[in-house]
Order: structure tokens, then C-alpha cells, then sequence
């Protein structure tokens, strides 16, 4: 233990060092955050089970891979850093990334590298997570390559591959790989995959896992409404993310997550969008799911939290109106005018410090 | 040896003092409809096992919504029911801010991924819940180390034998008032023995 924890120390120093020297701009790009499509959740589904945390090796490889969980449940530890809001990754990927049906890690690892037709670019799954950093938490997406993204790439691809091996019968530790092959994700047919499960499974089988994604709900019956959304929100949401959406902070963590506001995700996040929002709730929500909310409710809650001011898209420059022409109308709120407002214009800053 | 003695005796007098008069200053002090309160959670609310539990530290509006609760029925206690019902109108808020206000030892919080994999079952429900029985990580809303806040109870340092019956209590259906049943769903899924041993985790926890 003390051994593992004087090289989680060390591989601390070197990322300090790493982010002193880092100082080239995050490319931009026009992402849309677009969500992964699921696949449609049927009752008798089984899902990919990620092996148990305890069974992460010692060595390098493992420090890695502890080092990615560690960041996906306490992402606030690069507050200041790369984080500009007080949300962790864990707060919209349940169980740290490991619950089907709430965006898992495992199933996006092996769906990225992945092709978007409409930038006509393909993305790396780093090249994701630095979306994440730039829209949903913010902030300044780390440099491609860096501890930061080889850590959160290591994790998502042992929970993954552990899962698969266990589902194709192949035994032992989930075989290393190199950052650079960490980095890229498993959808692609040079990705090493032990034979038996390259026998098992097709790269195209492996990038659809089922679970993967928010499983979409159908369309609303009547047109989402952010009014009756308020009354969905004070019966069922405020006691933990608070009457004004500010989630709730105790010792200083924002377990219970502000939904809009300055601390939020930015006006680039996917889960600004009303759809991804209600897949979300509808499946997540209430926490640990006590009641289940229509999906009509699902829908119109959506809508009365992103119907609120929050965070600039980073890609505006400027212009609210062009920002919204070239990347939004898109089943959200940017550039429409509620309560006499046009959101977007008051929006809070990008990548605000805490201090 | 007496004069070390003396000088320890003048220091934690001298401490004394200050608290006090630091808590005179600024602390509410306690209505006299609420001197019942004290003969079974204590003068400063630190609870007397097994007769009342810990108060101190608890937040006030988690307070105050418990003895409302205790008013409506939603929480049936032969002592606790005719006792809250003595408190009535601004009363409540008053004893409420007395009993928060109250210190209680310091627990230093840990934060989620301090630690990876835990060998403690009770530990690892508290940090990482289960998920296979959709039981969500009590830290996600009673805090880091069940320090509480708003309308979440603090746990750290409270009487084990407490959090057992009130878990016991949310299962038998004697406790309520959380929003859509959510703490009674989260307490359905322990068994007995998870019970027990988180109530042991949070109650001892420094």
C-alpha cells in the first residue's frame, strides 16, 4: 500500500511538471458533443460487468488505471488545472463509469476512434474526454498524450477489456498496452485484443456494446415544456441539487451536482441538450432510482434546467446568433429567448478560476 | 509535577472560558420549552446512548424537519411523538439552531478515491455503494465521511445502535418523510448484517 502510494506521489510530481510546460493552446474544433447512439434497452438484456476494482494489477500499468479512477470520481483534484466547475465525471457516469445505460466508460472506449460526419474528422477517445474537459466541466481539455488522458484512457480500457475477456471465457489480467495505444481507443482493427476475443467479437460487435450511451426514450406526447418542468423539478429534484440548482456542497464536495449556474456544464456540453438531458434522467434519476419519473416528466425537467443561463460555449465568438446558427438549434435552448432573456447573452465565464 | 499540573489546569480553563464566552457571543441560546430535549440528548446535545441520540452538529433545518416529521406521524417514536409535540412555533427553529450550533469532534473528511479498493464491506457500501442492487455510495449525499449538510443527517460520530434502528426503521416503514422514498430504498437493499456494520463505520469514524 505505502509502495503504491509513493508512485501515485511521483506520478502526482510528474504531472505538476508536465502542466507547468504545457502552455499550447487546446485545439478548437466544432464538436458537437454528440452523444453515442444506444442501443434500445430490452428487458431481458445482460450488460458488459466490468471486473472489480480490487483486481487492478500492481505495476505501472495498474498505477495508471487507479490513477484514471481516482480522477473520474474526484475531478475536482484539477480544479483550477483543467476543471472550471465543480462537477466530477462520476456525476453523469454512475458507479465511477462502470453502470450500463449511464454513458460507461467501457462502452465508449471501444466506440472511439470514431468518424462524425458532419466535421468529416475522426475522433480519438482522448479527443473525447478533452471535449468532456472543455464543455462539461468548463475548463482547458490536457494536452493529447498527457498522464491526465492516458490515466482516464487506461481505465475506461481495463474496465472494458476485463469485461469482455470475462464475457468470452478468457482468463488473467487484462493485457497491457502502450500509452499511445491507450489513447486512441479500441475501434479499429490494428486495436490488441487477445485472439480468443478477436475470434468472439468484431471490432463493429465490440463498439456497440449494449449499455453503452443513455438509452433515448420515446418523444415527449406534448412539446417538452420548461413549466411543467418546474413543478417535475420542486417534487423531485430540488431536496438534493437545491431550490436555485446549485447542488449541495458538504466539505467543500459538490456531491450533489449544480445543474446550471456558473458551477455547471457550459452551453457546449452535450447535456445541454434537452434529448440527452431527459435520456439521462429518465434512466438515472431519481438517484438510485427510487420512483421512476414519465417520460413525459423526463422531458420537461430536461427542459426547465437547461432552460437556464449557464456557462458560454467556448466556441462563441462573440456572437451569440452566429454561435447558435453554427452549433445549436439543436434541440436546446442557446440563443432562445426565455423570461425576456436571450440565453447565451448573459452567460457565465469559460473556465472561470475557483481562487 | 503540581506546577505542570497547575499550568495545564490554567490552560484549559483559560479554554474554557474562551469557548464560552466565544459561544455567548454568537451561539442561540436554548428556549426554555426546550429544556425537556436535554434530559435524553444532553445539555449540549451530544446525545445519551441509548436513550437519545446525538444532536450536535446536526443542521438545523435537518432538525427542524425531523421534529415536524415527529408532529405529523411520519416518523413514529412512542417517546419522540407527545415530546416534539411540545414544541410548537419559533420554538422549533430555536431549539433546532441551539442543538446545530453545538460543537462535535472534528472528522477529517475523505474524499472519494482517497482509496481505491477497501477490505472493510462497510466502507466500501459508504464510498462506492453497490450498484448491481442499484444502492448509490452514501457519501453521495450524506457527504465525505457522512459529514452531512441541508436536509442529509450527519453520521460521522453518531451512536451505532442509532443508525441501526433508524435503518431498521426506514425498512419497517416507521421512518419517513425523505422525497420519493429515496433513503427507504436505498435502506430496503442492506441486509442485517450491512446494517450493522455501516452503523459500526459511521459511529466510529475520527
Amino acid at each position: 500500500m505505502k509502495s503504491s502510494a509513493i508512485v501515485l506521489l511521483a506520478a502526482m510530481g510528474s504531472l505538476t511538471v508536465q502542466a507547468q510546460a504545457e502552455t499550447e493552446p487546446v485545439q478548437e474544433r466544432p464538436d458537437k458533443q454528440a452523444p453515442l447512439p444506444s442501443s434500445p434497452k430490452m428487458s431481458d438484456q445482460t450488460y458488459l460487468t466490468p471486473r472489480s476494482l480490487s483486481a487492478i494489477p500492481e505495476g505501472a500499468f495498474g498505477d495508471k488505471v487507479r490513477l484514471g479512477y481516482q480522477l473520474f470520481v474526484n475531478t475536482q483534484q484539477l480544479r483550477d488545472k483543467y476543471v472550471g466547475n465543480e462537477l466530477n465525471c462520476v456525476n453523469c457516469h454512475m458507479d465511477a463509469g462502470r453502470k450500463a445505460n449511464a454513458s460507461p466508460l467501457w462502452g465508449a472506449y471501444f466506440a472511439y476512434p470514431a468518424y462524425r460526419k458532419k466535421d468529416d474528422k475522426v475522433s480519438s477517445f482522448e479527443e473525447r474526454i478533452q471535449g468532456c474537459f472543455n464543455y462539461s466541466m468548463n475548463g482547458k481539455a490536457p494536452a493529447s498524450g498527457s498522464p491526465e488522458l492516458v490515466a482516464l484512457s487506461a481505465y475506461a480500457y481495463w474496465l472494458g477489456m476485463g469485461g469482455l475477456m470475462d464475457e468470452a471465457n478468457i482468463s488473467g489480467p487484462v493485457p497491457e498496452i502502450s500509452d499511445a495505444e491507450l489513447v486512441k481507443g479500441a475501434k479499429r482493427d490494428d486495436f490488441p485484443v487477445p485472439e480468443a476475443l478477436a475470434k468472439a467479437m468484431t471490432v463493429e460487435q465490440r463498439a456497440n456494446l449494449p449499455g453503452r450511451g443513455y438509452p433515448e426514450i420515446p418523444k415527449p406526447e406534448q412539446a417538452y415544456s420548461p413549466e411543467r418542468g418546474k413543478a417535475v423539478y420542486v417534487a423531485h429534484c430540488q431536496t438534493c441539487h437545491g431550490v436555485d440548482g446549485q447542488g449541495q456542497a458538504i466539505a467543500g464536495v459538490y456531491a450533489l451536482p449544480p445543474l446550471w449556474g456558473p458551477q455547471s456544464y457550459n452551453w457546449g456540453a452535450g447535456m445541454h441538450r434537452v434529448n440527452t438531458a431527459a435520456f439521462f434522467i429518465h434512466e438515472n434519476m431519481p438517484f438510485g432510482k427510487s420512483m421512476q419519473l414519465t417520460n413525459q416528466q423526463a422531458w420537461d425537467v430536461a427542459a426547465y434546467i437547461n432552460s437556464h443561463e449557464r456557462p458560454q460555449d467556448p466556441r462563441n465568438k462573440g456572437d451569440v446568433k452566429q454561435a447558435q446558427d453554427k452549433y445549436h438549434n439543436d434541440s436546446d435552448y442557446y440563443g432562445v429567448t426565455v423570461d425576456g432573456k436571450v440565453l447565451g447573452t448573459d452567460s457565465y465565464p469559460v473556465f472561470p478560476k475557483k481562487s | 509535577m503540581k506546577i505542570v499540573r497547575f499550568i495545564i489546569g490554567v490552560a484549559f480553563f483559560g479554554a474554557y472560558i474562551n469557548t464560552t464566552q466565544a459561544q455567548s457571543d454568537t451561539a442561540p441560546s436554548l428556549p426554555p420549552s426546550g429544556q425537556l430535549c436535554i434530559s435524553c440528548h444532553g445539555a449540549q446535545g451530544q446525545g445519551m446512548e441509548p436513550l437519545g441520540p446525538r444532536l450536535a452538529g446536526l443542521s438545523t433545518e435537518y432538525l427542524v424537519k425531523q421534529i415536524s416529521d415527529f408532529q405529523a406521524g411520519h416518523r413514529l417514536n412512542a417517546t419522540m411523538q407527545p415530546m416534539a409535540m411540545v414544541l410548537q412555533g419559533e420554538s422549533v427553529s430555536q431549539v433546532a439552531a441551539y442543538f446545530s450550533a453545538q460543537t462535535v469532534p472534528v472528522v477529517t473528511a475523505e474524499l472519494r478515491g482517497q482509496h481505491v479498493t477497501f477490505t472493510d464491506t462497510a466502507a466500501r457500501l459508504a464510498y462506492q455503494g453497490d450498484w448491481a442492487r442499484e444502492l448509490p455510495a452514501c457519501v453521495t449525499c450524506h457527504g465525505p465521511s457522512g459529514l452531512g449538510g441541508g436536509l442529509f443527517p450527519r453520521l460521522a460520530g453518531q451512536q451505532a445502535s442509532y443508525i441501526k434502528t433508524q435503518l431498521q426503521a426506514w425498512q419497517a416503514g416507521t421512518r419517513k418523510g425523505d422525497v420519493d422514498g429515496m433513503m427507504a430504498s436505498v435502506a430496503n437493499k442492506l441486509t442485517i448484517a450491512e446494517i450493522d456494520a455501516l452503523a459500526n463505520y459511521f459511529a466510529n469514524l475520527k
